[in-house]
């Protein structure tokens, strides 16, 4: 709407008609109040009955002497079993959910999803494949790679497909939305059907693990798996907002983009590395965790609009959000036991999905 | 200055131009006509840097291939045929994308306020709030002109032409928005920059361009001014029709005239 009082004034001429920017801005400072709000909550949930406030208490007394709002116990619960999981919940939900939002603004598309394209399974291959292969096959790099060769090798398989997937979808700068869908269904068939037979080697032990793994889950957060897949992951998400203004470009076409000085090949190739890194490290540690990247978008482009240099940091924040949540109720719904986050987030953003494409409806046509 | 020599121009090895000679003034429109499928917009696309080419193209007297795209972003702006949006943009954020060019031309301070500017030149003053995706083809092909105009917003920058490249920029449009966009591809070029456009109307051709290339099947069939080249002979050779072309009696400006297809 018109902004009627400063134009009546007479003072500025400029209305902010269709200028949603304040309304990003807006958006961004309330999700990140949520997120720490969250974490909080994350931190201060579960068996221990640590609560929010002594947790609170404890960050804002820090190393003070006498420090005693938190108990030794708690503290181990809080910052050695609660904290790593917290952060990777964070890191994870916001690489999902900007990982969706850069590939969908790579395919001019708002239904592609790493997950739902296949960018997802071709991570789980290479990472399925280390773990399978790691005592035999590949016993020779795992140990000159360490604890990074699992990250690495689930970058390197989302990387093949996405860059196998925009080869097939894209011709003269557009995407088919339904050649995109259909080479993601026969490139997670085949990376699944790899996988398979991947799974088909190992041995009992190893199965169980991959089981668990694959359903999604951040159960088993560490330290040391932080600090392997976390300067990936934040190295990934530094890199995008420098895509946001060639994204918005990109929307126009490929070749508008370029009339506007924009350079697309070095564009396109950034955000696709930058995914598949993103990708395939929260795969490496999370499984497969679906929808994120395809729920978070779509919700903040209603409400802030599709502008990418809002888009991308709001979608990082709300993505952490969820996940957070997500894996609050994965935690508590079947305690003591826990559920696979993944189950989580499918359940609630499969039937999301369907919604999205119902309201399009006649708008998006394959 | 835009000069093409002996241009050819083929995809996927077919060859769609050939030997394509090409040369513009600033101040001037030059308007490209032709049948469908003579090759006048990958021709235009040629010229935007998009299609490799044989030839040589030069614009301001530079190599066209040795132009690095943010260079190229300053120098001219280009209408494409239709564009189409898969993502909820507001008319507002899609013309101040024009403004990513680089260097509007407008005074310091003032870029903030061109897609306002933009949008009433072409007759779009409210619409800065809707969404892209709900107006008429039309509608969006004058929003999508309002975005080039905010990147080329000066005509001249340091001293220097620069160029409006339009591929049909009135194909869906009435008459009266028809008139309006070629009066701001005449002002444009009467201001000292270049307009290079795609039309089909060989009435707004004799009407607003100061010079015409006619193709017909990848390559000039005729090069000159309105009254030079609009004649019966060559219209009913290359269009493979029957029309009369007159002169309206108030000047010396031809009128084409459609008699029937056989």
């Amino acid at each position: 709407m018109v902004d009627q009082s400063i134009a009546g004034a007479g003072t500025m001429v400029t209305a902010s008609d269709g200028d949603r920017s304040g309304r990003a801005r807006i958006a961004i400072l309330l999700l990140c109040l949520g997120l720490a709000v969250a974490v909080l909550l994350s931190l201060t949930s579960g068996a221990s009955d640590a609560s929010a406030v002594s947790v609170a208490g404890d960050w804002l007394l820090g190393a003070a002497p006498g420090n005693e709002a938190l108990s030794a116990r708690d503290r181990l619960i809080v910052y050695d079993i609660r904290l790593p999981r917290v952060i990777l919940g964070v890191l994870i939900g916001a690489a999902l959910a900007v990982s969706g939002a850069v590939m969908q603004g790579l395919f001019r598309n708002p239904l592609a999803d790493p997950g739902l394209i296949g960018v997802s399974a071709g991570a789980s291959l290479g990472a399925v494949a280390v773990i399978v292969l790691g005592a035999t096959v590949l016993a020779p790099v795992i140990s000159v790679l360490g604890t990074l060769a699992l990250p690495l090798a689930a970058f390197c398989g989302g990387l093949a497909t996405t860059l196998v997937l925009y080869q097939v979808a894209t011709r003269h700068g557009r995407t088919s939305v339904a050649t995109m869908l259909l080479a993601g269904i026969a490139l997670a068939a085949l990376a699944m059907a790899l996988t398979g037979i991947l799974i088909f080697m190992a041995d009992d032990r190893q199965l169980r693990d991959l089981t668990f793994w694959q359903l999604g889950s951040l159960a088993g957060a560490t330290w040391q798996k932080i600090g392997s897949v976390g300067p990936v992951i934040v190295l990934a998400l530094a890199a995008m907002p420098f895509l946001a203004r060639g994204l918005n470009a990109l929307a126009l076409g490929e070749a508008t983009a370029g009339h506007l000085g924009i350079p697309v090949q070095r564009l396109k190739y950034t955000a696709i590395v930058g995914v598949s890194a993103a990708v395939g490290a929260s795969v490496a540690v999370s499984g497969g965790i679906g929808f994120v990247g395809i729920v978070v978008p779509h919700l903040l482009r209603l409400a802030i609009g599709p502008d990418n240099r809002y888009l991308l940091p709001a979608s990082a924040l709300l993505g952490a959000c969820l996940l957070l949540l997500a894996d609050a109720v994965a935690r508590t719904i079947v305690a003591p036991a826990e559920l696979p986050i993944g189950i989580v987030t499918a359940i609630a953003g499969a039937p999301f999905f369907l919604w999205i494409l119902l309201r399009k409806r006649g708008v998006i046509d394959l | 200055m835009i000069e093409a020599r002996d241009v050819s121009v083929a995809i996927g090895g077919k060859g769609i131009v050939a030997n394509v000679d090409f040369d513009m003034q600033p101040g001037e429109i030059a308007v490209i006509v032709g049948p469908n499928g003579s090759g006048k917009t990958t021709f235009l696309r040629a010229l935007s840097g998009d299609l490799p080419y044989s030839g040589a193209v030069t614009i301001n007297g530079r190599d066209l291939l040795v132009i690095k795209p943010v260079e190229a972003a300053m120098l001219r702006a280009v209408l494409p045929q239709a564009t189409t949006l898969s993502f909820p943009f507001t008319v507002r954020e899609i013309v101040r994308l024009g403004l990513l060019g680089g260097r509007s031309g407008a005074l310091p301070g003032e870029d903030e306020r061109l897609p306002e500017r933009a949008l009433a030149r072409v007759d779009l003053d409210d619409f800065a709030g809707r969404f892209y995706q709900e107006l008429s083809g039309g509608e969006q092909q004058r929003v999508q002109l309002a975005r080039v105009l905010c990147q080329v917003w000066a005509p001249v920058l340091d001293g220097k032409p620069r160029y409006l490249f339009l591929d049909e920029p009135v194909s869906s449009l009435d008459i009266k928005h028809q008139l309006i966009i070629m009066n701001i591809a005449r002002d444009f070029a009467r201001r000292g920059g270049g307009v290079v456009a795609v039309l089909h109307d060989l009435n707004l051709t004799a009407m607003y361009a100061d010079r015409i290339f006619v193709m017909h099947r990848g390559r000039l069939a005729a090069t000159g001014s309105p009254q030079d080249v609009l004649s019966d002979d060559l219209i009913e050779k290359v269009f493979d029709c029957r029309l009369r072309v007159g002169v309206l009696p108030a000047g010396d400006m031809p009128f084409v005239l459609p008699q029937s297809v056989y």
